[in-house]
C-alpha cells in the first residue's frame, strides 16, 4: 500500500510506449504498446489479445449491461456488455482475428458494503459476453476486496498489481 | 437564468473532445503521448477561484473568442512543464516565446474545433498572447470578478514527460447560454457526442493551421436534431450558486469539527462544485494509496460522500486523536478513530442541506476504506451512473496544521433529486 502506483510515473524515455485507458474507455494498439488501467475496483477490465497478430485491446467498463437507451450512448466502453462488443469490433478493424483472440480478466472487487455488489455482476456479465463472441477467457484475477491496476504488454500478457503491493502476471 | 443539466453535460463533453485534440495536436508537435485525464466545468465565484489558484504560478498562451464564442480560452503550465515543452518543441529553447505561443495556438485551435461545429458556426480566434500569470491572474478575464461562471477546465497526462496541461475557457455570449439552457444546437449529451464523433474525422491539421494564422477554427454544420429540454433536469442558475456557497459553508463546518475532534488547528484550502463525466471522478481522485471513510446520503438528494486521506496522512491525524501510539498505523484503533471523524465530519458537511433546501437528509454509519483511492470511489461513481452519465461533484480540501493530514471531501448527489432541490430552493 505504501508504494506509489507505476502506471502514473512519467517512463524514462526511448521506453515502449504506453496508453492510458481511463474509466468507461478503451483502446487498441497494433504497435507493441503497453496499455494500462488503474484504479480497478468494482470496475472490470476485460484484455484482449490476438498474439499471432501483436494486437492488443483493453476496456475498463463500470457496469454490467447497457441500456436499450444508451446503445447508441458516446461511451459504449461505460457498460461490459457494449465495451467488449466495441472492442472486439475494434479489434477486427485493426486486423485482429476473433477466432485468436485470449481474453483475460481482471478487477470486479467487492469495494464497499454499502454499494450494491456491482464487481460481482460486472464479472460474470463479461464472462457471458465473450462466451457469446467465442473467446476464451485464458486468466482471471477477480473479486475480492481490493483495488487492481493492470499493464497489458506487447505480448499479450497482463500484469496486475494490487493495491497492498501483490503482483502477479496472467 | 435556468441550466439545463444534461445541454451542460453535451458541453463539458465538447470541452472534453476538444481537449483531447488539443493534447493531439501537441503530441504531434513534440513526439510524445498525451491523454486528457479529466475534464470538468467549475460553476465558481471570483472569491473562490482566487482561493482555489493562490500561490500557483502559470505560463501560457490566451486567445479570445468571437463569432461561434465569446468570451476568452487559456492554455496554461507550471512554469517547469512549460520548460519541459520547450525542449521538446522544434526549434527547442531557443525559440522561447514564439515556439511556446505558436504550440499553445495550435493546440487552442484544435479545442475549440469542435464547438465550432457544434453550434454551426466558425469561430474567430485573435492572434494568440503569451501571458505569465500568479494565481487566478491566468485564467480568462472576466472569472475572478464574476459573481459565479462556468469555467471549462481540463487536466491532461503526458507519459513519457511532464507535460500536463490545463485548458480554461470562459465563455461569456448569449450563444453560450443558450447553449446551456439547451437551446441551441443539439440539446442532449448523446446529440453533442454523435456530432462530435463526426468532428473527430476534421483533421485537426486544418484547425492548427487556420489557428496558426490567427484565424478561424472549424466551422462545419451543426449536427444532432432540436434539443430535448429534459425537464427535471433543468437547474435554475442562482440557486446552483447558493448551492455551491452552501457546499463552502459545509466544507467550513467540516474542517471545525476536525479541529474538535484532534485539538489542532483546520481549515477549508480549496472548496469546489465542478461538473464532471462521472467516469472521470475515480481519476480526479487518484491511483494514490488513500484510507478514510464513505458513507451514503439518505433522503433529497441522496448520494454519497467520500473523506480520503492519503494513506500517511490518516495515520497521522488519527494519531492525534488516541491518547497513545497505536500498534499499528492504520490497525483497528486507528480506524474506529478514522470513523469517528468521518461521522462528524460528515454531519458537519451536510449540516444546513436540511435547512435551505427544505428537505431531510441524513447519513449512513461510517465505512472504512483503506486501498487505492480510485478503486475506493469506483463503486460510488458506478451506482450513480446507473442513472446519470455526469454529476456535480463537491471537492474541499482541508488541511490540519501541524501534522500531515490533509484530507478531499468528496460529495457525490444524485442529480435528479439535487435538481428538484435547487427547483425548491428557487421557488422558495
Amino acid at each position: 500500500m505504501t508504494r506509489p502506483d507505476p502506471s502514473d510515473e512519467p517512463d524514462p524515455p526511448g521506453t515502449q510506449r504506453r496508453v492510458k485507458v481511463g474509466v468507461g474507455d478503451l483502446a487498441v494498439v497494433t504497435d507493441g504498446a503497453t496499455l494500462t488501467t488503474s484504479g480497478l475496483g468494482s470496475c472490470v477490465a476485460v484484455a484482449l489479445s490476438d498474439p499471432a497478430e501483436g494486437t492488443n485491446g483493453l476496456v475498463h467498463a463500470m457496469l454490467p449491461t447497457a441500456r436499450r437507451s444508451d446503445l447508441d450512448a458516446p461511451r459504449p466502453a461505460k457498460y461490459v456488455d457494449s465495451g467488449v462488443q466495441t472492442l472486439l469490433d475494434e479489434l477486427r478493424e485493426a486486423g485482429a482475428s476473433i477466432d485468436r483472440l485470449e481474453a483475460r480478466l481482471v478487477g470486479g472487487a467487492e469495494m464497499l458494503d454499502l454499494t450494491d455488489a456491482v464487481g460481482p455482476r460486472n464479472v460474470e456479465r463479461a464472462e457471458e459476453t465473450l462466451s457469446a463472441a467465442g473467446v476464451p477467457v485464458v486468466a482471471t484475477d477477480v473479486g475480492g476486496g481490493v483495488g487492481r491496476t493492470v499493464r497489458v504488454r506487447g505480448d499479450g500478457d497482463v500484469a496486475v498489481r494490487a493495491a497492498d503491493g501483490f503482483e502477479r502476471v496472467l | 437564468m435556468r441550466v439545463d443539466v444534461r445541454a451542460l453535460g453535451a458541453c463539458n463533453r465538447l470541452a472534453e473532445r476538444g481537449a483531447g485534440r488539443a493534447a493531439d495536436a501537441l503530441a504531434e508537435l513534440t513526439g510524445t503521448d498525451l491523454a486528457v485525464e479529466v475534464t470538468g466545468t467549475s460553476v465558481a465565484s471570483g472569491t473562490d477561484l482566487a482561493e482555489a489558484f493562490a500561490g500557483r504560478e502559470s505560463v501560457g498562451v490566451s486567445v479570445g473568442l468571437r463569432g461561434g464564442l465569446e468570451g476568452e480560452a487559456v492554455l496554461a503550465f507550471d512554469p517547469v512543464t512549460a520548460d519541459s515543452l520547450r525542449s521538446l518543441l522544434p526549434g527547442g529553447e531557443s525559440m522561447e516565446r514564439s515556439a511556446m505561443t505558436e504550440a499553445g495556438n495550435i493546440a487552442l485551435g484544435g479545442f475549440l474545433d469542435g464547438w465550432a461545429n457544434y453550434l454551426g458556426r466558425a469561430i474567430d480566434m485573435t492572434p494568440p498572447r503569451y501571458v505569465e500569470a500568479d494565481g487566478a491572474a491566468i485564467l480568462p478575464d472576466g472569472a475572478r470578478s464574476g459573481d459565479g461562471v462556468f469555467l471549462f477546465e481540463s487536466r491532461l497526462d503526458a507519459s513519457h514527460a511532464d507535460l500536463d496541461f490545463a485548458i480554461y475557457m470562459l465563455p461569456d455570449s448569449d450563444r453560450f447560454r443558450d447553449l446551456i439552457v439547451g437551446r441551441t444546437a443539439a440539446g442532449t449529451a448523446e446529440a453533442a457526442g454523435t456530432t462530435a464523433e463526426t468532428d473527430g474525422t476534421t483533421p485537426h491539421g486544418t484547425a492548427g493551421d487556420g489557428a496558426a494564422d490567427g484565424g478561424r477554427a472549424g466551422g462545419g454544420h451543426a449536427g444532432g436534431h432540436a434539443g430535448d429540454a429534459s425537464g427535471g433536469t433543468a437547474v435554475p442558475y442562482d440557486s446552483l450558486s447558493t448551492f455551491a456557497s452552501l457546499a463552502k459553508r459545509g466544507s467550513a463546518n467540516a474542517a471545525d469539527n476536525v479541529a474538535m475532534m484532534t485539538g489542532l488547528e483546520t481549515s477549508v484550502d480549496v472548496s469546489r462544485l465542478r461538473f464532471v463525466p462521472l467516469a472521470d471522478v475515480p481519476a480526479t481522485v487518484g491511483t494514490e494509496p488513500h484510507a478514510g471513510t464513505v458513507f451514503e446520503l439518505q433522503g433529497s438528494p441522496s448520494g454519497y460522500l467520500a473523506i480520503l486521506f492519503p494513506e500517511a496522512a490518516a495515520a497521522n491525524v488519527a494519531a492525534t486523536m488516541l491518547p497513545t501510539e497505536p500498534d499499528e498505523p492504520l490497525g483497528e484503533t486507528a480506524r474506529t478513530a478514522l470513523c469517528e471523524l468521518g461521522n462528524v465530519m460528515t454531519s458537519g458537511f451536510i449540516d444546513g442541506w436540511a435547512n435551505v433546501l427544505d428537505t431531510a437528509i441524513s447519513h449512513s454509519p461510517p465505512e472504512f476504506v483503506h486501498d487505492i483511492g480510485a478503486s475506493t470511489v469506483s463503486p460510488l461513481v458506478a451506482q450513480l451512473s446507473e442513472r446519470q452519465d455526469y454529476g456535480f461533484v463537491i471537492d474541499a480540501a482541508i488541511e490540519t496544521e501541524g501534522v500531515q493530514a490533509g484530507c478531499h471531501v468528496y460529495a457525490l448527489p444524485d442529480e435528479r433529486e439535487l435538481a428538484a432541490a435547487l427547483e425548491r430552493l428557487s421557488g422558495a
